[in-house]
């Protein structure tokens, strides 16, 4: 009887320990970090991105890009807990350029030393805001050189481009039009820099020696058409500095993206 | 009397027990399904009997991963069932070490009717087909003998080689076949189209499928021909070339200007799950196919086929947007769920 009892008392036992439930705050993940891929695919509408090739625009115009560069910056990873991440500001900036994608089309963008976490959501900027660029040429590290190199910085005007399209397009009145819509802030008189939070569709899990991956696709249809849809012929052919037009570029850039899908690894 | 065959029995039972080393195998002989609908087998039987051992080998080293250099990426890594064996909703596949190909995944079905296999038709019989992924850098990235070292190692290789085929060996030619003996087996025959062109179970179509058919005949079977829906032909249908990829398609086979971005014309059973389209994926949905066709066929550098040229000199085929819509309708009438079902294809 007493081996019995006592056999019983070491079943509970078991049965109570080997039960772990799903809440995190169990696991200890203090001083844990791990990194995290971001690989962002652009497309137009239902087709992946290709230079050269002419996508047509439901307003009967139709654009071919040579170019196709934005710059992401202050991205941050909320958690399930409700905590934010924001990855180290001076890191915090890249630019996109579709010429670095690998053969899927697919840039990359790694974070490394994440928090470790299960992340709900991301929140990132498109451009530069303007506490990045009251710190003027001295504060912007490594960035400032990149940029002017990428092409991404104004010449004449101080500021960067936030977004980069070049190519043409063409209408039923005009055939291959340059087409250059570089959308960025002006000094610090018009601030166009915008930010979109996404939702990862299953938790996006952030471990030591685990790199997830978080798939981001960015239709450029919707750069023209994303919240106010724009004619190429109204003179959103030619978008640099405009007080009126920039704004609704940018509003329209940061509607383009969405998360397709999160690989945990 | 009763004796004698009492006494012929127990003999024959005696003889049919080896003991315990090795059971006696008796090749279990599987037949090929020819559905009425489509053309002969092209694939010759002769030179590699199927059998249920063979083709559960071929299984077995069809999910197996130790076919890779990092013995995780099986052929189902790339081939999923589900989706009719392609790579879902990837325009490229990636394999080993991250490293990401040039083409879209092409399904695996009704082989055993085709001659050459890939977009370029780099493989002219289907036992030769897998060397091309298994060999690849950026795919599985192995070598044949490394593969057979560890094949060799294994004792369920051991013995169903020796089940499989005469000589018992575990080499390449023996692996080759017993993967093409799984692969063969994979008929897709049976959709909602095929019941309706058999007369099966009193099938019909709809009114808007029925008039997808109907264009389908008069624009799109001049290329994805006979019940396999595809003429087997390589052809350029005038797809902007990609300058990321510049993919030459069947151009490298032979150096052949006259090849020069021509690609397989490939089936369009279960098209409906083996999104995105086209040799590198570049079109995620059969509107976006369709739209290509009608509107965004180029004078790419090579010699587009003749089949696009219209009247006026310009390049596509007209289609309304009624019948873009039934020929997406009659499209997905090719989905066979029977096949993508199919437990004896699946890995559990």
């Amino acid at each position: 009887m007493k081996i019995l009892k006592f056999t019983f008392a070491l079943l509970l036992c078991a049965t109570f320990s080997s039960c772990t439930s799903d809440d995190d705050n169990a696991e200890d993940l203090t001083g844990q970090t791990g990194d995290i891929v971001i690989k962002f695919d652009n497309g137009v509408g239902d087709q992946d991105f290709i230079f050269g090739t002419s996508y047509n625009r439901s307003n009967g115009e139709s654009f071919k890009l040579e170019t196709l560069k934005y710059i992401v910056s202050n991205v941050r990873f909320k958690d399930n807990q409700g905590n934010t991440f924001m990855y180290p500001v001076d890191d915090n900036i890249f630019i996109v350029n579709e010429t670095d994608g690998n053969n899927a089309g697919e840039i990359l963008v790694t974070l490394k030393n994440v928090d470790a976490a299960n992340y709900t959501e991301v929140t990132f900027g498109i451009g530069v805001d303007q506490a990045r660029f009251a710190l003027g040429a001295d504060g912007q590290g490594d960035f400032l050189a990149e940029a002017q190199d990428e092409g991404m910085m104004w010449t004449w005007a101080s500021g960067y481009k936030f977004i980069r399209l070049d190519g043409t397009y063409t209408s039923n009145t005009v055939t291959d039009e340059g087409l250059n819509l570089h959308m960025g802030s002006v000094g610090t008189t018009l601030d166009n820099y915008k930010e979109t939070t996404l939702n990862f569709p299953n938790e996006v899990l952030v471990r030591e020696g685990k790199t997830p991956e978080i798939h981001i696709k960015a239709d450029l249809m919707m750069a023209f058409e994303g919240i106010t849809s724009v004619n190429f012929a109204d003179g959103y052919d030619q978008v640099h500095v405009d007080a009126v037009e920039t704004p609704v570029i940018a509003a329209n850039v940061a509607s383009m993206f969405t998360v397709h899908h999160v690989h945990n690894n | 009397m009763n004796k004698v065959i009492l006494i012929l029995v127990i003999l024959a039972l005696c003889a049919c027990s080896k003991g315990s080393q090795e059971d006696a195998y008796v090749p279990v002989p599987v037949e090929v399904e020819i559905p009425s609908n489509f053309p002969n087998i092209v694939y010759n039987l002769e030179n590699n009997q199927i059998t249920e051992a063979g083709f559960e080998l071929g299984k077995k080293l069809f999910y197996e991963g130790r076919l890779s250099a990092n013995d995780a990426i099986s052929c189902g890594f790339c081939h999923e069932q589900a989706f009719a064996f392609t790579h879902h909703e990837h325009t490229v596949s990636h394999g080993l070490n991250g490293g990401v190909g040039k083409r879209n995944t092409q399904p695996i079905q009704n082989l055993a009717y085709q001659s050459e296999f890939m977009w370029d038709g780099a493989a002219t019989h289907l036992d030769l087909q897998p060397i091309i992924p298994i060999t690849a850098e950026v795919e599985m990235g192995e070598t044949l003998s490394n593969v057979m070292s560890k094949l060799r190692a294994d004792t369920y290789y051991q013995n169903q080689f020796g089940k499989v085929f005469e000589d018992g060996e575990i080499n390449s030619e023996n692996m080759l076949k017993a993967l093409s003996q799984f692969m063969i087996m994979m008929v897709s025959s049976n959709s909602k189209y095929d019941k309706y062109v058999r007369n099966e179970d009193n099938i019909g179509l709809t009114s808007t499928e029925l008039d997808g058919l109907k264009t389908f005949k008069n624009k799109c079977s001049s290329c994805h021909a006979s019940d396999l829906f595809t003429d087997q032909s390589y052809r350029n249908t005038g797809l902007p070339v990609n300058p990321k990829l510049n993919d030459k398609g069947r151009y490298a086979i032979f150096e052949n200007t006259g090849d020069l971005y021509k690609f397989k014309v490939p089936s369009l059973r279960n098209i409906e799950k083996t999104n995105p389209y086209m040799h590198d994926g570049r079109f995620l949905t059969l509107e976006a196919v369709l739209n290509f066709y009608d509107s965004g066929i180029v004078e790419n550098g090579g010699d587009v086929d003749t089949v696009f040229k219209k009247e006026d000199g310009s390049l596509g085929i007209t289609l309304s947007e009624y019948e873009k819509e039934s020929l997406i309708a009659f499209l997905k009438t090719l989905t066979d769920n029977a096949f993508l079902n199919d437990e004896r294809f699946s890995e559990f």
